[in-house]
C-alpha cells in the first residue's frame, strides 16, 4: 500500500469524529464526555460508600475533614472498525476504479488516521457470508505497516451476502464503536438487517457505497447476455439508447431508497464512485459530512 | 395477380434460418458485469408496465423476415394482367426524324413516344419479343427479336431522335424483313404521323399506329439560296407557316454573324414569304437566316430545329490541268477561255519523248498521246489508243445513226451540225456511260474506274468541225467540270441532315478534317480521288478543312432542314400503308405488367428500416464494436503487479 508522505502527513492531521463516542478499555487521547480517571481534573464530588478509595482527595479531607471525591477527566479511546465488502463483485473496474482496490486504498486511509489518533482499529474481510480474515485490534502507528502488511494480502471473491456476514460480526465480543462498511451494497437480499444489528450493538456506522463509473451508467449497447461474474448468472438484454436511460434512472432510485433508509437508522451514508480519487474522498468528502475533521 | 416463377417462392424456406438464429439467439454477445441485480429489476419492471416490449425486442426479426418475403416475391415475377396495345411477337417502328423534337410532348414527341415504348415493354406478356427499330433517314434495328425487358429498356434509352428526315420506305423494308418469319406479328408505329407524303407500302400482319403529339405550330425556313447573278450574289430566303393560324414573324438575315436585315413579317397560316437580297458583298461569307417571335418572351413555335438556315457563298477554286499533245490550237484556246482553270501543256520533245511534270494536277487531257505509265489523276482521252482502262480497235468511217444521250454532261448540247470524219471502234468498258454514240460505238462515254474520272474522245478534233461548233466549248466544259469540279463540292446547295456529300478531293491533299456544327471533328485520309461523307446529322454549316503539309485551305457547306413534311408538325391520327388505313387503335390484346420492381423496392426501403432499427439499438455504434468498461479482474493492477 503505497501513500505518498504528503497524504500520510494529511491523514496524520485528521481525527476520526464518532457522535456517541463509545468508552474503551485503554486510555486514549480522546477526551470523554464523561468524568474518569484521567490526570486532569474536572470537579468534587461527595464521597459515596463503595467508590474507589484511590479517587479521595486526602488534601481536602485534611484540610475540611469531609470526604470528597476528585473528578478528573476521562480520556477514552474508540474502537474503529472497518468491514471491507471482498465478494466477487468488488472485483470491478480498471486501475485506480477498481472498486476492491479503491476500497483498501480508503482502508488504509482510515486506518491511518485511526491508528495515528491513538483508537483501537481493527478490520475485517466479508466473504460469502461470513468473516474470512481479520485484523486484529491494534493501537499506535507502529500498527500501521502491520494494517498496510494485511490489507494487501486480501483478495476478492464469493459471493455477498452482507447481513449474514454482519450478524456474524455482530456475535463476536467486539466492544461498540464506529464502523465503516466499504461495499458496493450489490446484494439482491440486502443489507438493512445486518445494519440494524450492528445499530443495536450500540455502534456508529459510516456506510461508504463503492461503485464503479460503468456500473452507473454501463456502456453497452445491442443485443447481450450479460454475464454475473459472482454467481455466473444469466441475464439477458437488447440494450439500446432508452433502456440505458432507464438503467441510469433505476440507479438513481435504488441510490436514493439506501440513503433514506441510512438518514432514518442515522447512518451516514457516502456514495463513492471510483473515478473520485480515494485521498480526496478522506480529505475533502468526509470531513465534509463530519465523518472526519 | 399469377406469379411468373412461382418456384422462387420456395426461398421463402431461408426465413428457416432467420427464426433459428434468433431462437437460438446466437446474435447475443455475451459481457461480464459486475452484477445482473439491478439488470433483473430494471427488466423485470419494464416488462411488467410494457406488454409489447417482447414485441419490440423481436422487431428486427420481423423486419428481416419481411424483407425476405418482399425479395422472395419480387423473384418470383408477380404480374397483374392489363390491357395493352400489343403482345406476342412485336415491331415497334420508333418515328426519330426530325419532327420528333417538337416540344409538345414530354417534353419532346421523341421522349413521350420513348415512353409509350417503355410501357409497351413493361406490358410484354411472358413469352413475347419485342424488334425495335428507329426510324432515321437511315433506319436501323436497335434491339432484334429480344424478350429480356431491361435489354428492351437498355437499347430503347441509347435512343435519340435525329434532325432530319425520316425515311419510311427503308424502315416498312426492314419491318417487313424482321416479321418474314414469324406468324402473327403485330407492327406497332410509334410516330407524329409525318411520313413525309410518300406513299408507303402495305405491312404484314396486324399493323397498329400510336400517334403522339398535339401541336401544329411550326414556321419554318423553307429555302435558303444563294446564286451568282450578273450584279453579283443574290439571296432568297423563304418563311412558310405550317401552323393554323397567321403568325407575326422576325426574319432576319445574318453575314458572318452580323446582322445585315431584319424585318418582320406577318404570314397568313399555310403561306409562305419570300425575300430576296441583292447588293450583297462580292465575297466569301456564311449567311445565317433566322426566323423568330417579335415578342423575345413567347417562343415563335414548337420545332426549332427549321428555324434557322445557313447559305455558303464560296469562289471556285483554281483548276490546274495539264494539256498533253503534240499540238491543238483549239483546245489550248478553250482551255484558256474557260474560268477557274490554270492550263499547262505539255509537248513531245524532238525524239517524240514525253515528259510529264511530277507535280499533280487536278486533270490530264491527252490528245492522240498516251504517256506511259499514265499519269495519276483524272483524265480526258482523245482519239486514244488502247490502253489501261479500254481498248480501241480500227478506225471506221461511216457515222451514220449519231445518237446524243440523256445525261448531265450533254445537257444543252447541239450535235446536230457536228460532222466527223472518222472515229475508232471502241467497246466501251463497264464503268463508263455513253454521252454520244454512232451506230452502237461510242464517240463520247465518261464515267468513273477504280478511284479516278475518266472520259474519252474515240476520233481526232482535226477530224472533226467539233472545234468550230458551239457544242466544243459545252462539251468539254461539262466535261472538265465533272472530271475535276470547280470545288471539291458544290457550295452553294445545301443539304438535308442525314444527306450524303460526295466531296472531290484536290489532288494534293494528304487528308480531310471535317467539324460539324457541335464541333464534332472527322478525320479523313484519302484513299481515292473523292470521298463520301454521310455524318450529316447536324444542321448548320461544315468546314471541310484539306490539308497538305503544313498548308490548309477550307471550304464549308451548310446543312438545312428544308423538309416540308417535316416542318409540317401537324400530327395525323391515321397512317396510310398500301390501301390500309391505320388509326390509333384502343388498348386490344392482354398483356401482363409485372410488379417486381415494386417489390424490390418495398424490400430495400425495409432494409433501410432495418438498418436503422439496428442502430438506433446499437449507439452509440462504435461502443458495439468495442465495448469496454466490462473487464475481468486480470486485468487489475495490482494483480499484474504480483505476477
Amino acid at each position: 500500500m503505497i501513500f505518498s508522505e504528503t497524504t500520510l502527513q494529511k491523514l496524520r492531521q485528521l481525527h476520526l469524529v464518532a457522535a456517541r463516542v463509545r468508552s474503551g478499555a485503554f486510555k486514549g487521547e480522546r477526551r470523554s464526555s464523561r468524568r474518569g480517571s484521567s490526570v486532569e481534573f474536572a470537579d468534587y464530588r461527595d464521597y459515596t460508600p463503595g467508590d474507589d478509595l484511590r479517587r479521595l482527595d486526602w488534601n481536602i479531607y485534611a484540610r475540611l475533614e469531609k470526604p470528597f471525591i476528585k473528578l478528573l477527566e476521562d480520556e477514552e479511546d474508540l474502537a474503529v472498525v472497518l468491514l471491507i465488502d471482498g465478494s466477487q463483485s468488488m472485483d470491478w473496474g480498471q486501475g485506480v476504479e477498481h472498486k476492491f482496490t479503491y476500497a483498501l486504498h480508503l482502508a488504509a486511509g482510515l486506518g491511518s488516521i485511526a491508528l495515528a489518533g491513538g483508537e483501537a482499529l481493527s478490520a475485517y474481510l466479508l466473504q460469502d457470508g461470513t468473516i474470512s480474515s481479520s485484523f486484529r485490534p491494534a493501537r499506535g502507528e507502529t500498527a500501521l505497516s502491520r494494517l498496510f502488511r494485511y490489507l494487501e494480502t486480501l483478495q476478492p471473491g464469493g459471493e455477498t451476502a452482507l447481513n449474514s456476514a454482519l450478524e456474524q460480526y455482530n456475535l463476536g465480543a467486539h466492544r461498540p464503536g464506529l464502523v465503516f462498511l466499504l461495499s458496493d451494497l450489490l446484494d439482491p437480499k440486502g443489507c438493512q438487517a445486518g445494519l440494524r444489528t450492528l445499530l443495536g450493538r450500540g455502534n456508529e456506522v459510516v456506510l461508504l457505497h463503492i461503485l464503479a463509473p460503468d456500473e452507473l451508467d454501463p456502456p453497452l449497447a445491442g443485443d447481450l447476455q450479460l454475464v454475473d461474474i459472482e454467481n455466473e448468472q444469466t441475464q439477458d438484454v437488447s440494450l439500446d439508447g432508452g433502456l440505458r436511460s432507464l438503467y441510469r434512472q433505476r440507479v438513481d432510485g435504488w441510490m436514493r431508497e439506501i440513503q433514506s433508509d441510512c438518514r432514518r437508522r442515522g447512518i451516514r451514508w457516502l456514495a463513492l464512485p471510483t473515478s473520485q480519487p480515494w485521498d480526496q474522498v478522506i480529505l475533502r468528502e468526509m470531513r465534509r459530512n463530519g465523518v472526519v475533521k | 395477380m399469377k406469379f411468373l416463377l412461382p418456384a422462387g417462392l420456395g426461398l421463402l424456406a431461408l426465413a428457416i434460418p432467420i427464426l433459428l438464429l434468433y431462437m437460438l439467439k446466437l446474435r447475443r454477445r455475451q459481457v461480464q458485469v459486475s452484477s445482473t441485480m439491478l439488470w433483473s429489476q430494471l427488466l423485470r419492471d419494464r416488462q411488467a408496465n410494457t406488454p409489447w416490449q417482447k414485441l419490440k425486442r423481436n422487431l428486427l426479426m420481423i423486419l428481416q423476415l419481411l424483407v425476405l418475403a418482399a425479395l422472395v416475391f419480387s423473384f418470383a415475377r408477380p404480374a397483374v394482367q392489363t390491357r395493352t396495345v400489343a403482345s406476342g411477337s412485336v415491331i415497334v417502328l420508333l418515328d426519330a426524324s426530325a419532327s420528333m423534337n417538337a416540344r409538345d410532348g414530354n417534353p419532346t414527341r421523341f421522349d413521350s413516344a420513348r415512353q409509350a415504348v417503355h410501357s409497351l415493354i413493361d406490358d410484354l406478356s411472358p413469352g413475347s419479343a419485342m424488334t425495335l427499330i428507329l426510324v432515321t433517314g437511315r433506319p436501323h434495328t436497335l434491339v432484334a427479336a429480344q424478350g429480356d425487358k431491361p435489354r428492351l429498356h437498355s437499347a430503347l434509352n441509347k435512343a435519340y431522335p435525329s434532325q432530319g428526315p425520316a425515311d419510311w420506305q427503308a424502315a416498312l423494308a426492314l419491318a417487313a424483313g424482321a416479321n418474314q418469319n414469324i406468324e402473327e406479328t403485330t407492327t406497332v408505329i410509334v410516330s407524329d404521323g409525318g411520313v413525309s407524303g410518300s406513299i408507303l407500302p402495305a405491312l404484314p400482319g396486324e399493323v397498329r399506329y400510336l400517334p403522339v403529339g398535339s401541336s401544329r405550330r411550326n414556321l419554318a425556313i423553307s429555302a435558303f439560296a444563294l446564286r451568282l447573278s450578273m450584279d453579283g450574289p443574290q439571296l432568297f430566303v423563304e418563311a412558310s407557316n405550317y401552323s393554323d393560324q397567321a403568325a407575326a414573324v422576325l426574319l432576319s438575315i445574318y453575314l458572318e454573324n452580323i446582322l445585315l436585315t431584319a424585318s418582320q413579317v406577318e404570314i397568313p397560316p399555310g403561306e409562305r414569304h419570300g425575300l430576296t437580297l441583292d447588293d450583297l458583298p462580292d465575297q466569301p461569307g456564311i449567311y445565317r437566316a433566322e426566323i423568330s417571335s417579335p415578342n423575345p418572351t413567347t417562343p415563335l413555335d414548337d420545332l426549332l430545329l427549321d428555324n434557322t438556315a445557313h447559305a455558303i457563298y464560296q469562289a471556285a477554286s483554281e483548276r490546274r490541268v495539264l494539256l498533253v499533245s503534240e499540238g491543238n490550237l483549239f483546245l489550248e484556246q478553250l482551255l484558256a477561255s474557260l474560268p477557274n482553270l490554270r492550263p499547262y501543256r505539255a509537248l513531245p520533245d524532238e525524239n517524240g519523248a514525253l515528259q510529264i511534270p511530277t507535280d499533280p494536277f487536278d486533270l490530264y487531257i491527252l490528245d492522240g498521246v498516251l504517256p506511259d505509265p499514265l499519269p495519276d489523276g483524272h483524265l480526258l482521252f482523245i482519239n486514244p489508243g488502247s490502253n489501261a482502262f479500254f481498248n480501241v480497235g480500227a478506225p471506221f468511217r461511216e457515222l451514220t445513226d449519231i445518237q446524243v444521250n440523256t445525261h448531265s454532261l450533254t445537257r444543252y448540247l447541239d450535235w446536230s451540225s457536228v460532222h466527223i470524219l472518222q472515229a475508232r471502234t471502241c467497246q466501251p468498258p463497264e464503268w463508263a456511260e455513253i454521252l454520244i454514240e454512232a451506230d452502237t460505238w461510242p464517240l463520247v462515254f465518261a464515267g468513273q474506274a477504280q478511284d479516278r474520272r475518266v472520259a474519252a474522245l474515240t476520233f481526232d478534233l482535226h477530224d472533226s468541225d467539233l472545234p468550230l461548233q458551239v457544242a466544243f466549248p459545252i462539251l468539254f466544259s461539262n466535261l472538265i467540270d465533272y472530271l475535276s469540279p470547280p470545288g471539291a463540292f458544290d457550295a452553294s446547295r445545301s443539304i438535308n441532315p442525314g444527306e450524303s456529300l460526295t466531296i472531290s478531293l484536290p489532288a494534293d491533299a494528304e487528308r480531310v478534317v471535317i467539324a460539324s456544327p457541335s464541333g464534332q471533328v472527322y478525320d479523313h485520309r484519302p484513299q481515292s480521288a473523292s470521298l463520301t461523307f454521310t455524318q450529316t446529322g447536324e444542321s448548320g454549316y461544315y468546314a471541310v478543312n484539306f490539308i497538305r503539309g503544313d498548308s490548309h485551305h477550307s471550304q464549308y457547306f451548310a446543312v438545312n432542314l428544308f423538309d416540308a413534311g417535316e416542318s409540317d408538325i401537324r400530327p395525323r391520327q391515321n397512317l396510310q400503308l398500301g390501301t390500309q388505313s391505320v388509326s390509333a387503335p384502343p388498348s386490344g390484346q392482354i398483356g401482363q405488367r409485372e410488379l417486381w420492381r415494386w417489390l424490390a423496392a418495398l424490400a430495400l426501403a425495409l432494409l433501410v428500416i432495418e438498418w436503422q432499427v439496428y442502430h438506433r439499438r446499437s449507439l452509440p455504434g462504435i461502443r458495439t464494436l468495442f465495448p469496454t468498461g466490462a473487464r475481468p479482474s486480470s486485468n487489475r493492477p495490482r494483480q499484474e503487479q504480483r505476477r
